[in-house]
């Protein structure tokens, strides 16, 4: 082999790793390091190790606030989704013949995945207006309660946060679970059907099992979006001025960090809380695998 | 293996080294020179493109700046002050001119990252000697450094309908001298009403209490810190503040409609609510787009007290990581914009954007009646704001306890915690995040 061809591989790979080293690999990196400063809008102040971190776990008031408020909107707006979607797909896949329409509905439970979600939030933000929102007017007209405050009652202020990350993410998780119940080979129902097992009986022991993996990825993919919502709570109430809202019952991680980096100017404590954040979902994301592996056996 | 951590290494370096000339070192200015070409770029948002495309098309500005090409930058508000924020804290190049608002001015005053404008070769505490005293003091630094001129300002006043608090047996003279919030507030009960009688209230006083909660704090520019470094503090000033929204709410005379939302828009043009306490260039926006059909019913007033607060501003700065040749260039377009009586008076007429330059507060036009407000002089009463608004302290945690105390607002007006409660719970808050 002769040099050139010896090099040669390493030159037609090289612009993908260029790329990922230059914006992948040294801002991840180039993080860690910040995260030991207290960086401010005009660069470094200072090092100070491990003061961002420790602050963070002991003395920020808003840290474990926005930790508790993700893992609700994870626990009730993002793994919640799971529960409906993998019904709907196995609707959607067992209508293959029967149910007319199946690539309109397909195309339905997709269409809020791929909608903006700031014109997404500004929508449901009239729908939950207390004075003049649908929700109310239904609330209250058809079931004559009282109107409430959706979006300035610390409760509730989450549960429309839930429902709008409901709305939005079922269709696309569905869709997931649709492609996994498509590759589950048709012999196994067929056999299942000679041996006599009724519809419950084959997804309890075929259709289930059969779509762990996927479900191991559905939930993965949750988790790691659900722990980095956002948008939904930004827009919908008030951006950075409100800190998520009344009570800051809206405050997520992902906008405490976004909030501490680019509104207080303090990317070094930014960057440690990006780094909590990598941990706690790292470690959601291993028990969420021992999980999956336990049930695969 | 060896081989491969080579390469690996040659990559890191070349990337390094790509992200090292990124950066750039700070310069000093090099002074304009009139018989030069130059391009140059402003970093703008929301309808400021606007106003200064109109002074750049001005007849006096080619005359001056024959030979200045300029570009602009123009983001959504929060998408342009997050890409300055971030672009000057990664010290990587700007725009040569980047304008900021005035709720951005404080984490700048403090961190730094912005050319001093009081140093030579600029010298622009004396050549803002015109600009409102306020803006010019939230834009300087404790050593005395300059870090932004002051092209607009947004003195506070209070807007009302005319027909609506006649309808409810008020007069313009009531308006015009309101002693107090107290007596607003009452004034306020009057001008909320059933008016169809089907037992719910469709005319409110106000669209949402939150519209008056920065005005005892000086529309929460600056003073969130004291001298002493004590946020919070006086503690009677902000729990006054709490008390007041709170008294609105609990007197039923707000509509607790969010501000920018469809119905408080609406609000306005319907004649669902019948004042309103904002900056002055909301007039502009009343008359071009949310309630221009009526016009002659509108007018404007003093706030209760004879409140002076600022509600809003820009200032125009350039970068320390402009290249050297650019910055001379750049501080006498933005001492154009800032103290140029053609275009300050531009940008007024264009976006409504009040003058920070004193000296046109003199000009004939300050004294015209606006058919929108019934022949009112109501720039009379803006100019008078304005030279008026006191001056305060900012510091770099502004933007984070400002965020904070709107949130205990939000908490005080919906009854989840008390107004001491809340004030106690927003200090310990703000103490315990500025570590």
């Amino acid at each position: 082999m002769t040099k050139q061809e010896k090099i040669a591989p390493y030159i037609f790979v090289s612009p993908f790793f260029i790329l990922f080293l230059i914006f992948a690999l040294y801002p991840i990196l180039y993080s860690v390091y910040i995260s030991f400063f207290k960086w401010t809008v005009s660069g470094p102040q200072g090092f100070i190790g491990l003061t961002n971190y420790k602050n963070l776990l002991t003395i920020d008031p808003f840290f474990f606030k926005s930790l508790s408020n993700t893992v609700w909107l994870l626990i009730f707006g993002s793994l919640l989704q799971h529960l409906f979607a993998i019904p709907l797909a196995i609707l959607l896949n067992n209508g293959r013949d029967a149910l007319k329409g199946r690539d309109f509905f397909k195309t339905t439970f997709f269409l809020p995945y791929i909608t903006s979600t700031v014109s997404v939030t500004l929508i449901f933000a009239q729908l939950f207006d207390m004075n003049y929102g649908w929700l109310n007017y239904i609330w209250v007209n058809l079931f004559n309660q009282e109107a409430v405050n959706w979006l300035q009652n610390p409760d509730t202020i989450k549960s429309s946060l839930a429902i709008m990350l409901n709305w939005r993410f079922i269709g696309w998780n569905t869709i997931i679970y649709l492609a996994g119940l498509q590759a589950i080979p048709h012999s196994l129902y067929e056999a299942a059907d000679i041996d006599g097992a009724g519809p419950i009986a084959k997804h309890w022991f075929i259709t289930l099992p059969q779509l762990i993996p996927i479900i191991f990825f559905a939930v993965t993919m949750s988790i790691i979006g659900g722990m980095q919502v956002f948008d939904e709570p930004f827009v919908l109430l008030g951006g950075y001025e409100q800190m998520g809202g009344n009570m800051n019952s809206g405050l997520t991680s992902a906008f405490y960090l976004m909030f501490t980096g680019f509104k207080a100017s303090r990317f070094g404590k930014g960057s440690a809380i990006a780094w909590l954040l990598f941990f706690i979902i790292f470690i959601m994301t291993v028990i969420n695998r021992k999980i999956t592996k336990a049930l695969e056996k | 293996m060896k081989r491969l951590s080579s390469v690996l290494m040659v990559m890191v370096l070349v990337s390094a080294s790509l992200f090292a000339a990124g950066g750039q070192e700070q310069g000093a200015a090099v002074a304009f020179d009139p018989n030069a070409s130059y391009d140059l770029t402003i970093g703008c948002y929301g309808d400021l493109e606007k106003a200064y495309t109109a002074v750049f098309a001005t007849d006096d500005f080619k005359q001056k700046f024959p030979n200045v090409n300029i570009t602009f930058q123009t983001s959504d508000f929060n998408g342009h002050h997050s890409r300055l924020t971030t672009v000057i804290a990664a010290r990587e190049a700007t725009n040569d001119i980047e304008a900021l608002e005035i709720g951005y001015i404080a984490q700048f005053v403090a961190g730094g990252g912005l050319s001093d404008l009081a140093a030579a070769p600029y010298d622009g505490m004396a050549v803002g000697s015109d600009l409102v005293d306020f803006a010019m003091s939230n834009a300087t630094t404790k050593d005395g450094k300059l870090i932004a001129m002051p092209v607009d300002i947004a003195p506070a006043v209070l807007f009302y309908r005319k027909s609506i608090i006649e309808a409810a047996g008020l007069t313009v003279q009531q308006m015009e001298n309101i002693k107090d919030w107290d007596e607003y507030i009452e004034i306020g009960k009057k001008l909320t009403k059933d008016l169809d009688n089907d037992g719910t209230i469709d005319q409110y006083a106000i669209t949402h209490a939150n519209d008056v909660a920065m005005v005892p704090l000086n529309g929460g520019k600056g003073g969130w810190i004291d001298a002493g470094g004590n946020p919070l503090e006086p503690k009677a000033k902000f729990v006054g503040a709490l008390e007041l929204v709170q008294n609105i709410r609990n007197a039923g005379i707000d509509g607790d409609m969010g501000a920018w939302t469809g119905p408080w828009v609406e609000a306005f043009s319907n004649g669902s609510t019948a004042t309103m306490v904002n900056g002055a260039w909301f007039g502009g926006a009343l008359k071009t787009w949310m309630a221009p059909d009526q016009s002659g019913d509108w007018r404007v007033a003093y706030l209760p007290g004879k409140t002076m607060a600022s509600l809003g501003g820009t200032y125009l700065s350039i970068p320390e990581y402009v290249k050297e040749d650019k910055k001379g260039v750049a501080w006498e377009i933005i001492k154009y914009l800032s103290t140029s009586p053609s275009a300050q008076l531009t940008t007024f007429n264009t976006i409504d954007a009040y003058p920070a330059l004193t000296s046109v507060y003199d000009d004939p036009i300050m004294d015209e009646g606006l058919a929108y407000f019934g022949g009112q002089q109501v720039r009379k009463i803006y100019a008078d704001v304005a030279e008026n608004i006191p001056s305060n302290t900012v510091s770099e945690y502004d933007a984070l306890i400002l965020s904070i105390w709107n949130s205990t607002v939000t908490s005080v007006l919906t009854g989840e915690t008390g107004m001491m409660e809340g004030y106690d719970k927003a200090k310990q808050q703000v103490l315990a995040t500025i570590q």
